[in-house]
């Protein structure tokens, strides 16, 4: 529930639409209620016959457009609402992801916005709309046929009260667990397909097809069943709905026995049972929504374990990288990266990083980003201790080629604009010089406009690697890291591209990550991280 | 465009037809149900013209009331317990099928679609075809038997009311008919802009952390705004139309009960009291004349989904006709030479050929180092031998037998293989390995992991082999990734060993471990080494050397 009204608050900005729609679905409902009464009253004769110019001119028009209507504004109101929400996720995402989405998936995040969110469309269209709707009519109902019997008046509002409230209540209560199953095996079918799809490769190599087909008509045989349980559910909820609408035309027709003026109220109740009908049903979506809404709202506030301080410290002038007495391990139960690591990188230097695999090369990139924070000791840049600054100032100072660079599924140009939106045209290819891409760049026919295909896969490996380092290259931090920015080149390549590391801009701090030199770069000092600390080596 | 609008068509109805004993049961309980409400509405009619007449209250009638109302509960969830069947066996049908085929036509898919956008396919577009069997096909049947009913049964008992039902009831057709052209183009645009943006979100939120660190997580969330929005502008856009024929339906609603209610308010003021009873029950039959109609007009949308999802399925690569199985065993025991003979292909026709006339032979049992710079085309030789794309032209053969001629299980049986960008699935170190050989011990597991230096690093971790890992590998370092492919060749233990750069990551020590085990696992088997690390070239004598495509030199492997 608390996750229901979380939602809610994410939706304010979106409150006059939805009240809008709300006004213009009671103005449609209390339109269809006059109506049928009206038309119940002249079957009846009761004086009624006045009405008919009314009825013809105004409420039978007024009723087609104003539902017209009423469908339009709630549908706009929603879709607006939904996108905030999604906007909200993406966002929440982003602030704890800097690192990468670590051990969620990403099939699981985009059911949580694609799956999650559209379930949560149904508690304003198909909850809050007709539960108002009850509520407004209710009160109606009791005082027009109070007027006539408040026996009858009774019966009909207890009638009304387990259609439109109780059953809805029970049905969202029994269907809380269900909806959350619903929820997670949409989204373990999701991984499945998506792990089996994306891994088409390995999945053909090792003859893994009968498996993988296994697992993931296993896995939706499971969203079948919570889906079948659901169903069931609803189709129960709103059969009891009916029998409860028929239950008050059954005491109209007993009462109408006692007193024929009474028989007008079955019109009545016939119109105030109709816009109810789905409440029941709208029950089993609210325990969905309501799983979904957790589930929305877990993966979005998740991770932000660095949040910024409370009131930042203004960026300092230089970019001299200090670190001091570092200590650091990912998890508790996990040995120490750093113990006791003390690292100058001056401003306008060039640092090399070796290591063996594991020794923490990359894990000093992360600490020097702020992706995480060292236990004890300290990280200081131009001299002010990293903790206090804001991490979106921070990492502007840095350009950092990780070895999970992504390259998205977009053009060439796109990519490399990631770095340096406003990057023109030379600045690009001058970029694409020094990663040593340009020329395959220039012979294809759409130049930077080719696709760069999922994960870079219209290039082999080496191109990839290529294409993520001129992209690097091209940002206008003054500290650049680069994460084994050769791996996957050629001898000759790789030569070609240290040497114009060598040339690169005069002024600029480069922290080289390797795990050996080829004896060409050109570097201030050395550093071999082993043991957790970092010792000088010869250059 | 019309002839997939056929196609589409034509699948929507053999997708009923397959579900045909389902649909027949969900029928016949609705019309069942609509029967069962008929009754009730006559005797709610008869009881209340009784007891207005007579001020007494007929049990008979009273109760024939209940039981209808029963009845019709009943039917009702019958009806959509059938209906729920009949969709999940078409789902269930549907994804088998489309899985089946996104398998067999194998890795060279994710050269042209990205592995989202066929993954929204699979799951979304085949959900999306729930709402034909759940609601449109119970819709359909209804939509004109039902009303067909109730005006026959008005029609005997006041020729006039029942006119009115008719008249009003043509004019839904044609309000649709008007609606429903525009609103089918709409819903078709409508679900392609869905599937570009899942497909783009799943592309931003895998590479999130580039997209933060390069402090343009606000710019991107801005057009993810930009492009939700206007996927809710062509939402409401086929709403807008769609909408439409309901108010069409709205509006031969209230005609109808206007014209009824002025006819019986007359007709009762002259005191004709004996039409009582008929006109109490057109009144409250009238609206199941038009429930179905309405239900129609809501499910119709339902249809459009379902053809939209028949044209994404169409799209999918058909299944390759069945090739009877080639025996390689025998021939296989004794170890397996590879010969291509003048091998070309190219990947995309704008971009030259990857491969140009290549040949080269690697004898059984021998190792033979592919020697080239990035883009040289030898992934491209490593994807052929596995299957992964065919030859434009020229042979590749193995013990001299075309592998055209294989099934790629029985080619994938034959061939281990370490790439340069393996894909680790979330899950446990061990499961990863595991997933070479699902039937293999833990103690087969435990020794591969320490053949391929897994247990070096694994030995530190909290859980050892058991720790899991995230997406792509996350918690590892690429040279620790890389290892854990090493140990699925291990594994594996096939005939055929291809490594793609498998010691790219690496460091000197660990990457001469690796190789050290690598030269354990090469022995008596036919591998292909790519790789321009100077410590692979130490491993074998034998070479070739790629160079844009083509042969340029070779050594021992003519």
């Amino acid at each position: 529930m608390n996750a229901l009204l979380r939602i809610f608050g994410l939706w304010r900005r979106r409150w006059p639409a939805l009240a809008l729609g709300l006004l213009v679905s009671m103005a449609a409902l209390l339109v269809a209620v006059a109506m049928m009464t009206l038309s119940g009253a002249m079957v009846f004769s009761l004086g009624a016959m006045a009405a008919a110019p009314l009825l013809v001119r105004l409420l039978g028009p007024g009723r087609v457009v104003l539902r017209y209507l009423e469908r339009l504004t709630t549908h706009d109101a929603m879709f607006r609402a939904l996108g905030d929400v999604r906007l909200w996720f993406f966002r929440g995402l982003a602030r704890g992801a800097a690192g990468g989405i670590g051990y969620r998936r990403s099939a699981d995040l985009l059911a949580r916005l694609v799956n999650d969110v559209d379930a949560l469309d149904g508690i304003y269209l198909r909850i809050l709309i007709p539960l108002a709707q009850a509520v407004i009519l209710l009160p109606v109902l009791i005082w027009q046929v109070g007027k006539g019997s408040l026996l009858l008046a009774l019966a009909i509002a207890v009638l009304y009260g387990v259609a439109a409230f109780h059953l809805p209540y029970r049905a969202a209560r029994a269907s809380r667990a269900a909806g959350g199953r619903l929820g997670e095996s949409v989204s373990a079918l999701r991984v499945a397909v998506f792990d089996t799809l994306s891994g088409l490769r390995e999945v053909r190599a090792f003859a893994a097809e009968g498996r993988m087909l296994a697992l993931i008509q296993a896995r939706e045989a499971a969203l079948f069943s919570a889906q079948h349980d659901l169903a069931g559910r609803a189709a129960r909820a709103q059969a009891g709905a009916l029998l409860c609408g028929q239950g008050a035309i059954l005491a109209v027709i007993v009462a109408a026995a006692f007193d024929p003026l009474l028989a007008v109220a079955a019109f009545l109740a016939v119109a105030a049972f109709e816009p109810i009908a789905g409440l029941a049903r709208a029950g089993v979506l609210a325990g969905h929504a309501a799983a979904s809404a957790e589930r929305v709202i877990e993966a979005a506030e998740s991770g932000d374990a660095l949040p910024d301080p409370a009131t930042p410290a203004p960026l300092p002038r230089g970019s001299a990288l200090r670190f001091e007495g570092v200590q650091f391990r990912w998890q508790a139960d996990r040995p120490f990266v750093f113990d006791g690591l003390t690292l100058d990188v001056p401003s306008g230097s060039r640092v090399a990083l070796l290591g063996p695999s594991g020794s923490g090369k990359s894990t000093l990139a992360a600490l020097a980003l702020r992706l995480a924070a060292p236990q004890s000791g300290r990280i200081l840049l131009g001299g002010v201790d990293i903790a206090s600054l804001a991490a979106a100032d921070l990492r502007g100072r840095i350009a950092y080629l990780s070895q999970a660079t992504h390259l998205f599924d977009d053009s060439i140009r796109a990519n490399l604009l990631l770095a340096r939106p406003d990057a023109s045209e030379d600045e690009m290819w001058a970029a694409l010089e020094s990663a040593r891409i340009a020329e395959v760049v220039r012979a294809l026919p759409q130049g930077l406009d080719t696709w760069v295909g999922e994960a870079g896969g219209n290039f082999s490996g080496g191109q990839g690697r290529r294409l993520a380092l001129a992209r690097t290259l091209l940002s206008t931090a003054p500290i650049l890291i680069l994460d084994e920015p050769c791996a996957g080149l050629d001898a000759d390549t790789e030569r070609g591209f240290l040497q114009t590391l060598n040339e690169t801009g005069s002024g600029r701090t480069v922290i080289l990550i390797a795990h050996r030199l080829t004896g060409v770069e050109r570097f201030d000092r050395i550093w071999r991280l082993s043991e957790g600390r970092a010792a000088a080596a010869a250059g | 465009m019309d002839t997939t609008k056929t196609v589409a068509r034509q699948w929507v109805r053999a997708q009923t037809k397959e579900s045909h004993g389902f649909t027949a049961i969900v029928a016949a309980c609705s019309l069942a149900g609509a029967a069962a409400s008929l009754v009730g509405a006559w005797c709610a009619a008869q009881a209340l013209a009784l007891a207005l007449a007579t001020r007494e209250l007929s049990l008979g009638y009273l109760g024939g009331f209940l039981a209808a109302a029963l009845v019709q509960a009943g039917c009702a969830i019958l009806a959509e317990r059938f209906a729920f069947d009949a969709g999940a066996a078409a789902r269930r049908r549907l994804r088998s099928d489309a899985m089946a085929r996104l398998l067999a036509a194998g890795p060279a898919m994710l050269r042209g679609a990205h592995s989202g956008t066929l993954a929204s396919v699979v799951i979304d577009r085949i959900e999306a075809v729930d709402g034909l069997f759940v609601r449109w096909l119970p819709a359909a049947m209804l939509a004109l038997a039902v009303p067909a009913m109730v005006a026959a049964v008005v029609l005997t008992l006041d020729p006039v009311a029942g006119a009115i039902l008719i008249g009003a009831g043509l004019l839904v057709p044609f309000a649709m008919a008007l609606s429903g052209l525009g609103a089918a183009a709409a819903a078709r645009s409508q679900f392609a802009a869905m599937a570009r943006l899942q497909t783009r979100f799943l592309d931003r939120v895998s590479g999130i952390a580039t997209i933060v660190l390069a402090g343009r997580a606000e710019a991107e969330a801005q057009a993810l705004a930009r492009a939700a929005d206007e996927l809710r502008q062509r939402t409401m856009r086929v709403l807008r139309v769609a909408f439409l024929s309901s108010a069409g339906l709205d509006c031969a609603a209230a005609v109808a009960l206007i014209a009824i209610a002025l006819r019986y308010g007359g007709q009762y003021a002259d005191g004709s009291l004996a039409s009582i009873p008929a006109a109490l029950f057109v009144l409250l039959a009238s609206p199941q004349f038009f429930a179905p109609l309405r239900a129609f007009a809501a499910a119709y949308q339902e249809r459009m989904h379902a053809t939209a999802a028949a044209e994404a399925l169409a799209e999918l690569p058909p299944l390759p006709p069945q090739t009877p199985p080639l025996e390689v065993r025998n021939v296989a025991a004794h170890g397996i030479t590879i010969d291509f003979y003048d091998v070309s292909l190219s990947w995309d026709a704008t971009r030259g050929k990857a491969l140009d006339g290549v040949s080269f032979r690697i004898p059984a049992g021998q190792v033979v180092i592919l020697a080239g710079p990035s883009g040289a085309g030898k992934t491209s030789i490593i994807e052929i031998l596995l299957g992964f794309v065919r030859p434009d032209s020229g042979r590749v053969t193995f013990n001299g037998a075309d592998i055209a001629t294989l099934v790629p299980q029985a080619l994938a049986r034959l061939t281990a293989w370490v790439g340069q960008r393996p894909m680790l699935f979330a899950a446990s170190i061990a499961e990863n390995i595991r997933f070479a050989k699902p039937e293999a011990t833990d103690d087969e597991v435990d020794a591969a992991a320490e053949a391929a230096r897994v247990m070096d690093f694994a030995i530190l971790l909290p859980q050892g082999l058991e720790t899991v890992i995230g997406e792509g590998g996350y918690g590892l370092s690429g040279g620790q990734a890389q290892r854990i492919a090493i140990a699925r060749a291990f594994l594996k233990d096939a005939p055929i060993l291809l490594l793609d750069e498998p010691t790219a990551h690496l460091d000197p020590v660990t990457e001469a471990d690796v190789l050290e085990s690598l030269k354990r696992l090469c022995a008596g088997r036919t591998t292909l080494l790519a790789s321009h690390a100077t410590a692979a070239h130490a491993f074998s004598s034998r070479r070739v050397d790629l160079r844009g495509g083509r042969v340029v030199g070779t050594r021992g492997a003519t």
